[in-house]
């Protein structure tokens, strides 16, 4: 029986992100949770994982107590176990810390694991390096951006395309993967799982119970500040281009070439390959 | 008393919501145009338990509350009413009746494939002469040698060209139609029991409502549901417990509706400015928002009164009726925000202000609401 | 090695056409980083006769390229590439190290800094030096909704993937001289726990019109089904795809799978360009997200005109023809430029 862990995260929704008017800043507070998209993915290929060759599946997110829903919801959805890392401490945390954490979290409550699976990128940071600094951080091997994966005995055989490269790798086991998947499509909640995930209990560990030190997690221990935070809309300039044909295609290349000169760079040469 | 929604409501309406948006949003315009009942998502839904959402677990069912089932159906009509109609009827007038008042061998006979969607429930109740005066009934059960002959002709049957399993509302008696009125579980596949035509109606139209005709069907006593002479107390108690999804489905297309106008009063743009910079849009969205929490307070405790086992008839009573003139209002009114493209059957606002009018007049019309309201009232002293 | 001058480090990125330009962008950004804080700009390489990418970052403004040439690193691995450069770092120290947000950079980027136990920022659209000589490094989050500006102050090297387009890269001069440090393959290297078992390039899908990162919608300002044909060239010029307004899919000038303008369809292209649109609501509801829109109409006061960042005052078809002229100019001046990396010499 494999045991795997899914990494998953509570993003806000952005079709209902709240805008503050006056500063264009966004109220994280207001913003409802939703499981990110990719961890949905992510949840699904430990499931056809388990279908095929059977697994135990823990859920494991670091959030604050009302990522506990997210939790409910990979329960509902048919994980076994949903554990909470949350803790005032681990507020703020960047990719670094977060990878610490999780991953202490993992090496203390669920030594024997062999395959850890994150989603590719939050739709909220969109950094995309969690999963590979947990695997860094666990010292086991991590590949990103998967779309298929096979188990056989202790070695995991996974494809992907990165920079349009269609790649098969085999990894040692334990190891992690990031899922992109596009070959399992993620089941909704059913009635009846949502029922049976609110009769679960959720394990919740905070910084103490993990031995972590507040000086190495959250934004304390984080390498990256940030300086500040802004709405990129509140700079859209209304630019108007008149004259003659020559004269706006001239300043339309001179203008935003930096902006659309390296896109349409790459594009001409994907062209040029076609033909 | 915690107007606060608890963690569980608001994650179980995020996981309807997300099913509804995503599988039943992009059709429900096309559903409704082409008058069709869409079977690849009712087999997804069925395999989500939506057929048995208050079924216990025993049965396969997820055993939910009335809140939750309230807000599943607010969720699902709020994308496709037809759809919220049909999970409603099966989930409150036929596994609800069977669960209830039938017997132990009843239940295990028709409700594992019932909660599994296998066999889509239906009542029939409404005839030709007769809607609203139940105690009319005309639909003749003639006994013999241990089953019943049932001949006549229901009409409006919600679900009807799709049921697998119908209740069927009769009497014994021409004379005395109460005193002979009778309950019978009747399987489609019996013989004399005759699926017509789909019925051309103005809303709720990818709903496959149709007339059913009895034609000397043969029932076997044992699918009796209580005895002769209780079939009009066991379907008023039925219809009762119906309010409440009937009141969920309203508020949803009353919400569909406000979040409509929402969105255009913000994107759209007259004389300059979006409409909601005018001081008549801002009133109008002001009521709008009002009357919805209005209804859904009204119907949340409908749903807690029925939940925790106390009286809830005349509550239910009352959530039905506020909540389908508020649908109608708020449909009303969001088809006058959005103008032209409000009356344009290319956009969803006229199909909500259709849909709406249909809460007013099934599963008793805001007339007989009014009936059940004023007894509650009049029982108490002046 | 030698004199100890800080430097910020670009990683030589070289595996696709496109990986290769946005190296070549980091190079060009890394100069002018590099004279507020006085740095020098190192490239560093990773492969197997890798000669002519040498070359290529050479011309192209490369001060000093540290190069690992060894039959091993024919082919890309992120494990061996990441030891290779927590190794290199270690010994040299750099101040910055700037990776191309490819596929292949994103993944590689995060093992290096934890393995480096320094912050890394993903996906940067910008990049500055601020007072205290800190490398700000500007980050889009929420689908471009909100921008981020992070800096990590005390552990070294900054480090930062930067997404491909944002910088340009210089003209390259065949007369450049870099100091080429060869670094030795290390005689013990950790046992693979990934083994590639095969790898291939294939050519991009075609994307759904949600997905597309540039989108060209023609409205019925385009004028004719003729002219608007047209914006398919201009759309495979651009590596785009073409949408259209609800009058131009009545008019039959496009098929109704490319309509916009429908409730509950929206598209967030990184670039928008907008033919003869006015901007009915459905339409300007759906677009909304765009990151950056290009409009063209003969009335300034279109609601199409004044939501877009660049509003073009002239006939939308005059306009289409010319943009396609000029890119197909482009393109002709490309293949014949000598220094240019073809798609994957380097595999």
């Amino acid at each position: 029986m494999l045991r795997l862990v899914v990494c998953i995260k509570q993003v806000p929704q952005v079709s209902e992100l709240p805008w503050d008017p006056d500063t264009g800043r966004l109220q994280r507070e207001l913003a409802e949770g939703m499981m990110n998209p990719a961890c949905r993915f992510a949840l699904e290929t430990a499931f056809s994982i388990r279908e095929k060759v059977g697994a135990k599946i823990a859920a494991i997110t670091m959030g604050p107590p009302s990522a506990e829903e997210v939790l409910r919801e990979a329960i509902a959805l048919g994980a076994d176990k949903g554990i909470l890392l949350c803790d005032e401490k681990m507020a703020g945390a960047d990719t670094y810390t977060t990878s610490s954490t999780l991953a202490k979290a993992i090496q203390s409550k669920i030594p024997r694991f062999d395959l850890i699976l994150c989603g590719s990128s939050t739709s909220d940071g969109e950094t995309a390096q969690v999963g590979p600094q947990l695997a860094e951080e666990l010292d086991i091997p991590g590949v990103a951006y998967v779309d298929d994966i096979e188990i056989t005995g202790n070695k995991a055989r996974v494809r992907r395309v990165a920079d349009q490269f269609l790649e098969t790798m085999e990894m040692e086991l334990p190891g992690l993967v990031t899922i992109n998947a596009r070959s399992y499509i993620p089941r909704y909640v059913s009635m009846t799982g949502f029922q049976a995930a609110f009769a679960e209990d959720i394990t919740t560990y905070d910084a103490a119970a993990l031995g972590l030190s507040p000086e190495w997690i959250g934004s304390k221990g984080a390498p990256t500040k940030v300086l500040r935070v802004y709405s990129p809309r509140m700079d859209k300039k209304n630019i108007v281009l008149t004259g003659t044909t020559k004269k706006i295609i001239g300043s339309l290349f001179s203008l935003f070439d930096d902006r659309i000169g390296g896109i349409i760079g790459k594009d001409l040469k994907t062209d040029k390959k076609a033909k | 008393m915690d107007y606060n929604p608890s963690l569980k409501s608001k994650s179980l309406r995020k996981a309807v919501r997300m099913f509804a948006e995503a599988e039943i949003g992009p059709i429900a315009h096309d559903i409704d145009r082409d008058a069709v009942f869409p079977w690849d998502v009712v087999v997804k839904m069925k395999s989500l338990n939506f057929f048995g959402l208050q079924a216990p677990k025993t049965f396969g069912g997820a055993e939910m509350d009335s809140l939750s089932y309230a807000i599943v159906i607010e969720e699902i009509s709020r994308v496709s009413a037809a759809l919220g109609l049909c999970l409603t009827v099966h989930n409150s007038l036929a596994v609800y009746p069977i669960l209830r008042y039938g017997t132990d061998e009843q239940k295990k006979r028709f409700l594992p494939d019932m909660v599994k969607g296998e066999k889509i429930g239906t009542l029939c109740m409404t005839e030709t002469s007769v809607g609203s005066d139940a105690a009319g009934v005309e639909t003749h059960a003639g006994q013999e040698a241990g089953a019943y002959v049932l001949n006549g002709t229901k009409i409006f049957i919600t679900n009807g060209l799709v049921c697998g399993t119908a209740l069927v509302f009769a009497t014994t008696d021409y004379q005395n139609p109460r005193k002979g009125s009778v309950l019978f579980i009747v399987e489609r596949d019996t013989p004399g029991f005759i699926v017509g035509e789909k019925e051309d109606l103005c809303g709720m139209r990818a709903n496959p409502i149709a007339t059913i005709f009895l034609e000397n069907c043969h029932v076997p006593e044992k699918n009796m549901i209580g005895h002769p002479g209780d079939g009009i107390r066991l379907c008023l108690k039925t219809m009762d417990a119906g309010r409440i999804g009937l009141a969920a489905l309203a508020t949803g297309i009353a919400q569909a509706a406000f979040e409509a106008s929402l969105r255009y009063a913000k994107d759209r743009k007259q004389f300059q400015k979006p409409l909601s910079s005018f001081q008549t849009i801002q009133n109008y969205l002001a009521d709008m928002a009002t009357d919805i929490d209005a209804g859904r307070l009204l119907l949340y405790r409908a749903c807690e009164a029925l939940d925790s086992g106390r009286p809830f008839a005349g509550e239910a009573a009352m959530a039905k009726l506020y909540c389908s003139a508020m649908a109608m209002r708020i449909a009303d009114k969001a088809v006058q925000i959005h103008g032209g493209y409000g009356y344009s059957k290319e956009y969803d606002v006229e199909r909500y202000f259709r849909d709406a009018k249909a809460t007013e007049i099934l599963e008793g019309t805001s007339e007989i609401q009014r009936i059940v309201i004023s007894r509650a009232v009049l029982s108490q002293r002046a | 090695m030698n004199e100890k001058r800080r430097a910020i480090w670009v990683f030589g990125d070289y595996r696709n056409y496109f990986q290769n330009r946005v190296t070549l962008q980091l190079i060009s950004r890394a100069r002018e980083l590099a004279l507020p804080i006085g740095a020098q700009v190192s490239v560093i390489v990773f492969g197997h006769n890798v000669d002519e990418i040498v070359g290529n970052y050479t011309a192209h403004g490369a001060d000093r390229i540290y190069l690992t040439d060894h039959p091993r690193l024919a082919e890309y691995s992120m494990e061996t590439y990441s030891f290779l450069m927590e190794r290199l770092a270690r010994q040299e120290k750099p101040e910055i190290i700037l990776i191309g947000a490819t596929s292949f950079g994103r993944e590689f980027a995060p093992h290096v800094a934890k393995r480096l136990g320094t912050g890394l920022t993903a996906g940067c659209i910008g990049l500055d030096i601020d007072e205290n000589g800190l490398l700000v490094q500007r980050v889009p989050s929420f689908g471009g909704n909100l921008i981020a500006e992070t800096v990590i102050p005390e552990r070294r090297p900054q480090m930062a993937t930067v997404r491909p387009g944002v910088f340009q890269e210089l003209e390259p001069d065949p007369k450049r001289v870099a100091e080429i440090i060869t670094v030795p393959m290390p005689e013990h290297m950790p046992p693979d726990r990934i083994r590639l078992i095969s790898s291939e390039l294939r050519e991009a899908k075609v994307r759904r019109l949600e997905q597309a990162k540039i989108v060209i919608c023609g409205g019925r300002g385009m004028g004719s089904k003729k002219k608007f044909a047209k914006l398919y060239e201009l759309a495979e010029l651009l590596g785009g795809e073409v949408c259209a307004t609800r009058p131009s899919v009545y008019l039959n000038w496009a098929g109704h799978e490319t309509l916009v303008g429908q409730a509950g369809k929206q598209i967030r292209p990184n670039i928008l360009l907008s033919f003869g649109i006015s901007g009915a609501i459905q339409h300007t509801a759906s677009i909304k997200n765009a990151h950056f829109i290009i409009a063209v109409n003969k009335n300034p006061n279109a609601p199409m005109m004044k939501m877009a960042d660049v509003a073009i005052v002239a006939d939308a078809s005059q306009i289409c023809n010319a943009l396609i002229l000029e890119l197909q100019r482009r393109i002709a001046t490309k293949q014949s430029h000598p220094s240019d990396l073809s798609g994957n010499s380097a595999v």
